[in-house]
């Protein structure tokens, strides 16, 4: 405890502001829950635990305002016969909202917003049980201001009324409402007190003399013989009293025998008052039979800052780079001293020192793996809300949860995957009039997908709605100059499909809050691409839409295939090679100003990396046939390097403004190499002119000052 | 004492809770937090790993729920556990649960821990110490609520007034002693239970539910009756008043005495003011020494004054004090406690008890 209750205070404020994201999620998530399955106690309860865990977490913090109404919410919901469960889930999501907007206004010590709303329809909630006890609550809500009658006699007063009661006096309650005009109410108090003194015997004052009421009004039992009137008149003291009203409580016993009323027997026995609470109590019974168990994984959890992941990531990198080197030194010691003993030796420990290298580093990527349902939890909430605003009836379905992601690359597609969720619910999905008019079921579905394909995740958003419609997009990219009519005659409905990628592209025939705003298609498509990943589409008309996101498994490392295209070094992340053929460059061939190349029975558009195609038809070249979105291409090389795992470095702006290169990598020796962005590379051949072809590829080529700058950047880098 | 740490495990499915709490723990070198668990499958499995000595325990858990965990614990092998309750009309209740079932203690979770955080850390670390220290007797009571019928208001006035002072361990042994006491118990009690406020009020029901008595959480103006049981709600004073008609009880906000309020020396003092030679003080387990004065104020007005033997306290601390201060009269163990506070009382009266003698009421 060696740091000060500051530094405590705001650590812990800290860790409150990332735990109670988990918790609001939770309400989120329950809340939905009991809409699906209104009155289910299980749900209500489980919703009662996140506010109840919130409440007691933001009161350790401080944060009064908010752990104050989370608990009101709480003891709202302990009551046991609550409200309609629909009025619950409606007012979990409202203060789901709020409570975030709370700790957000925390966090970023802004002002807290209003809670007076949700602090009202929590207190509806409480009320609306029985008609009783509204009303009972609207009494004790006037009280402030106005006299109460009959409530809180102590037991001793009570007693002190039946005894007079039993002497033969009357029992009045009397109420004097002080003049406001009146100078010291206080004192007011006190002469009414002594003028009703003259007429009886004064058994109970209230309210205290100490609450802000005492100044308004007083109120006395008063017992006395006297007839109302003469009461009336003492207690109307001139200035000080503008209004007194008397009522009579007991009238006198008949007979007035003192001793017919003992103590004890004057009022009820003692406890039951307030019995009624105590049935609110659940049935301790029931919370026994949760059934949501947390998986073991939820345990032993360390929240760990990512950076420091990231550096342990960054050394296990370079030490993949000095294994690299190693393993060429040991290389180069074999060919020099080829009987030399000592090599068995050297191979032994590389090989160990390999396996080790090669576990280590599995380990550490799978720490930066999260489940993709930190992201895929928040699109119950988010479809609910948009299906709302725009009329249409949407359920989601989610599958592969459990699917594991690089969090790096989870939180780069969050805002991409929110885009087309919500496009998929608003433009996807039709309304349920006209899905009932093609016969459709009138609840519309989108399905959140993802799963592991060889070395990549697929992540899918998909809807049964109307689909998407080529030719209106075909027209559209006409129109846009993106294609020409003759053009797009030739082009696949794939090709169109992807024009909506193109910046400024929108078939949406009205632009609505909801999809009009935020991140277009092409921001999906230019993240994907900086995450070496792809988005492709599957539509059918009337039957919906898929978009397939594929994401590499993690961002850090790579296994690459190297290759030589003019005495420049490049590389290509292996898993996007399909197959190593070896042609000649009498093979390709000319076609509308496009290369092309027959492969066995398929024909493949041709990407060169270098400048035109060479003199020599003879020339013995590589095609890597890779695959870029849903189609394949040849790509030129001059001479396979190999294949190597490429720690990732990544490149800033200034080094590099074009998006063909996605980072480059140091090898062993100390080179430098390329890491190409294929799909960019693919579309940027792809969007040529045709006249333009053959020369502008050659502009990703870096010249040599920036291959130096780039080098020094690295090196810098790795020894920091 | 003790030279090795006390080992405590913490559960809580609050991941801030269980940053905090060990936090406060780490205040103190004799007190090692060896893990945390999220719920009670967790804690039950940690429990055989780690062989903790003290469980700290939230009671509202996803899951294996607090109430669960707890009696698992106590039925498998119990250790000491101190529950974690919040402020709120579910909290209060199962927390009192909770005690029923063999909790050593509770601590109100702490609010605005960088305001009060030195002030329940001390809370927590004295009762963690405690509980390690205590003898946990397994816990055989039944607790079905006592099914006779309560004894009508009696209409007799009260044969002596006993003021109980109780802290530390207090909610498990009134509620021995309450179910210890007949019906037609004929002295009156007045219970002063170191405990916050919003928690009296479900521990006086609690007691109210098992014992023939009638237990309520005192409120200005409440009648001293015969046979009734009054609780000081936290965070007020609770003295005692003698009127025209009848004795009763006042509560009031007056500052903390001996760092508490309620303060036993305060109802115990006004006892001894008011009933004199008719008072009777009890001291049951406790922590610290709040009402070893108030005894002696009762003991020298000339009233008895019995203080719970140290083999039947959770915490001896209180019973102690009085003791060593020459202030208790009787030293008693709890098993015997509900049959001497009979005897006493109905020895006042002689042999009809409530008609004639010294009863409280005489002479008003």
């Amino acid at each position: 405890m060696t740091n000060t209750p500051d530094d405590r205070g705001a650590e812990l404020r800290e860790l409150f502001f990332e735990t109670s994201q988990e918790l609001l999620q939770a309400l989120n998530d329950q809340a939905l829950a009991l809409e699906k399955h209104p009155g289910d106690e299980e749900i209500v309860r489980a919703i009662r635990r996140a506010v109840h865990t919130l409440k007691g977490d933001s009161a350790a913090c401080g944060l009064r305002e908010l752990s104050e109404l989370a608990h009101q919410f709480e003891d709202a919901l302990s009551l046991e016969s609550l409200a309609a469960p629909t009025v619950i889930a409606e007012i979990a999501f409202a203060s789901a909202d709020v409570f975030a907007e709370m700790i957000a206004a925390y966090q970023h010590g802004h002002k807290l917003p209003s809670t007076r709303k949700l602090s009202q329809r929590i207190q509806e909630l409480t009320a609306a049980p029985s008609a009783g006890k509204a009303r009972r609550g609207k009494k004790t809500e006037r009280a402030a201001a106005t006299p109460v009658h009959d409530a809180g006699w102590t037991e001793y007063e009570k007693l002190a009324m039946k005894r007079a009661q039993a002497g033969g006096l009357t029992v009045y309650h009397v109420v004097a409402r002080i003049d406001p005009h009146c100078a010291m109410p206080i004192a007011a108090r006190q002469l009414i007190q002594n003028a009703l003194a003259g007429v009886g015997q004064v058994i109970a004052t209230r309210p205290d003399a100490k609450s802000p009421a005492a100044s308004k009004f007083v109120e006395f039992v008063l017992a006395s013989t006297q007839a109302v009137e003469q009461i009336s008149a003492k207690g109307r003291v001139p200035t000080i009293v503008e209004e007194v009203t008397i009522e009579l409580m007991l009238a006198p016993a008949q007979a007035a025998d003192p001793n017919s009323v003992p103590p004890g027997v004057s009022h009820e026995p003692p406890a039951p008052d307030g019995a009624d609470h105590l049935a609110s109590a659940p049935p301790a019974t029931a919370a026994a039979s949760e059934s949501a168990v947390p998986s073991a994984s939820l345990e032993n959890i360390l929240r760990v800052d990512a950076g420091r992941i990231d550096s342990v990531l960054n050394l296990v990198g370079e030490l993949i780079i000095g294994k690299s080197m190693l393993q060429q030194a040991l290389n180069e010691f074999s060919k020099r001293y080829p009987k030399e003993l000592l090599r068995g030796k050297f191979a032994d420990a590389m090989a160990f020192q390999a396996r080790v290298l090669n576990d280590l580093q599995r380990s550490v990527m799978k720490i930066r793996m999260v489940p993709v349902d930190q992201l895929f939890r928040r699109f119950p909430r988010m479809v609910r809300d948009v299906s709302r605003q725009c009329g249409r009836d949407v359920e989601l379905a989610v599958s592969g949860q459990e699917t594991d992601l690089d969090k790096g690359i989870l939180d780069a597609i969050a805002e991409p995957l929110t885009h087309m969720v919500r496009n998929a619910v608003s433009h996807g999905i039709e309304t349920p009039e006209e899905r009932q008019k093609l016969g459709k079921n009138p609840r519309g579905t989108v399905r959140l997908n993802a799963y592991h394909q060889g070395n990549q995740v697929v992540v899918e958003v998909a809807d049964d709605g109307r689909g998407m419609d080529v030719q209106k997009i075909r027209a559209k990219a006409i129109e846009l100059r993106l294609t020409t009519t003759e053009e797009a005659g030739r082009l696949s409905d794939t090709e169109i499909l992807n024009f909506i990628f193109r910046p400024g592209f929108s078939t949406a025939e009205q632009i609505t809050e909801v999809s009009g705003r935020g991140v277009g298609m092409d921001v999906v498509q230019s993240v994907l691409h900086r995450l070496k990943g792809s988005v492709s589409i599957e539509t059918h008309p009337a039957r919906g839409s898929t978009f397939r996101l594929k994401l590499p498994l993690t961002l850090a490392i790579i296994k690459a295939l190297l290759f030589w295209v003019e005495q420049r070094l490049y590389a290509i992340p292996l898993n996007s090679v399909v197959e190593i053929a070896r042609t000649v460059e009498a093979e390709v061939h000319q076609v509308d100003n496009y290369e092309v190349l027959q492969l066995r029975n398929q024909v493949l558009p041709v990407l060169r990396l270098g400048r035109k195609a060479d003199a020599d038809r003879n020339k013995k070249l590589f095609v890597l046939v890779i695959l870029a979105g849903e189609k394949k291409y040849g790509l030129i090389a001059d001479v396979l390097e190999g294949e190597e795992e490429l720690v990732i470095k990544a490149l800033d702006d200034q080094t590099f403004s074009t998006d063909l290169v996605s980072g480059a990598s140091i090898l062993g020796d100390g080179r430098v190499v390329l890491i190409l962005n294929l799909p960019a590379v693919v579309e940027h051949v792809a969007r040529l002119r045709p006249e333009e072809a053959g020369q502008s590829t050659s502009g990703l080529l870096l010249t040599h000052t920036d291959r130096a700058r780039l080098a020094a950047g690295s090196a810098a880098g790795g020894t920091a | 004492m003790r030279t090795t740490p006390v080992r405590v495990l913490v559960v809580d499915d609050s991941a801030l809770m269980r940053k905090l709490i060990p936090q406060m723990l780490a205040g103190d070198d004799l007190i090692e937090v060896v893990g945390t668990a999220m719920d009670g499958n967790f804690c039950l499995k940690k429990m055989e790993e780690l062989k903790p000595n003290v469980v700290t325990l939230d009671l509202e858990m996803p899951g294996m729920n607090g109430i669960d965990t707890l009696k698992e614990i106590m039925r498998r092998e119990p250790v000491p556990v101190i529950v974690f309750s919040s402020h709120s009309i579910e909290g209060a209740a199962v927390t009192m649960k909770a005690l029923g079932l063999g909790a050593f203690d509770f601590v109100a979770k702490p609010k605005d821990a960088s305001a009060h955080m030195a002030e329940t850390a001390k809370e927590l670390i004295a009762k963690v110490k405690a509980a390690a220290e205590c003898r946990l007797r397994p816990h055989v009571r039944t607790l079905a609520p006592a099914k006779q019928a309560k004894a009508p208001a009696a209409t007799a006035t009260p044969t002596r007034i006993v003021a109980i002072g109780v802290s530390t361990g207090g909610p498990q042994a009134m509620e021995y002693l309450l179910s210890q006491l007949p019906a037609d118990f004929p002295g009156t009690i007045v219970v002063v239970q170191h405990m916050p406020d919003g928690f009296t009020d479900m521990f006086a029901r609690r007691l109210d539910e098992i014992s023939s008595l009638s237990v309520k959480e005192a409120r200005s103006g409440d009648l001293l009756l015969r046979g009734r049981v009054l609780i000081c709600p936290g965070n007020r004073h609770m003295k005692v008043k003698r009127l025209p008609l009848g004795d009763v009880a006042v509560l009031n906000d007056e500052p903390r005495v001996n760092g508490h309020r309620p303060s036993v020396d305060v109802l115990m003092h006004s006892v001894a003011d008011e009933f004199a030679g008719q008072a009777v003080g009890v001291l049951l387990t406790g922590m610290g020494d709040d009402g070893a004065e108030g005894m002696g104020v009762i003991k020298k007005q000339g009233g008895m004054t019995i203080a719970q033997s140290e083999d039947s306290c959770v915490v001896y601390g209180m019973p102690k004090a009085a003791i060593d201060r020459g202030y208790a009269i009787r030293v008693v163990s709890l098993d015997v406690m509900g049959a001497t506070l009979q005897a006493i009382c109905g020895r006042g009266t002689g042999s009809d008890p409530g008609t004639t003698g010294r009863a409280l009421g005489a002479g008003h």
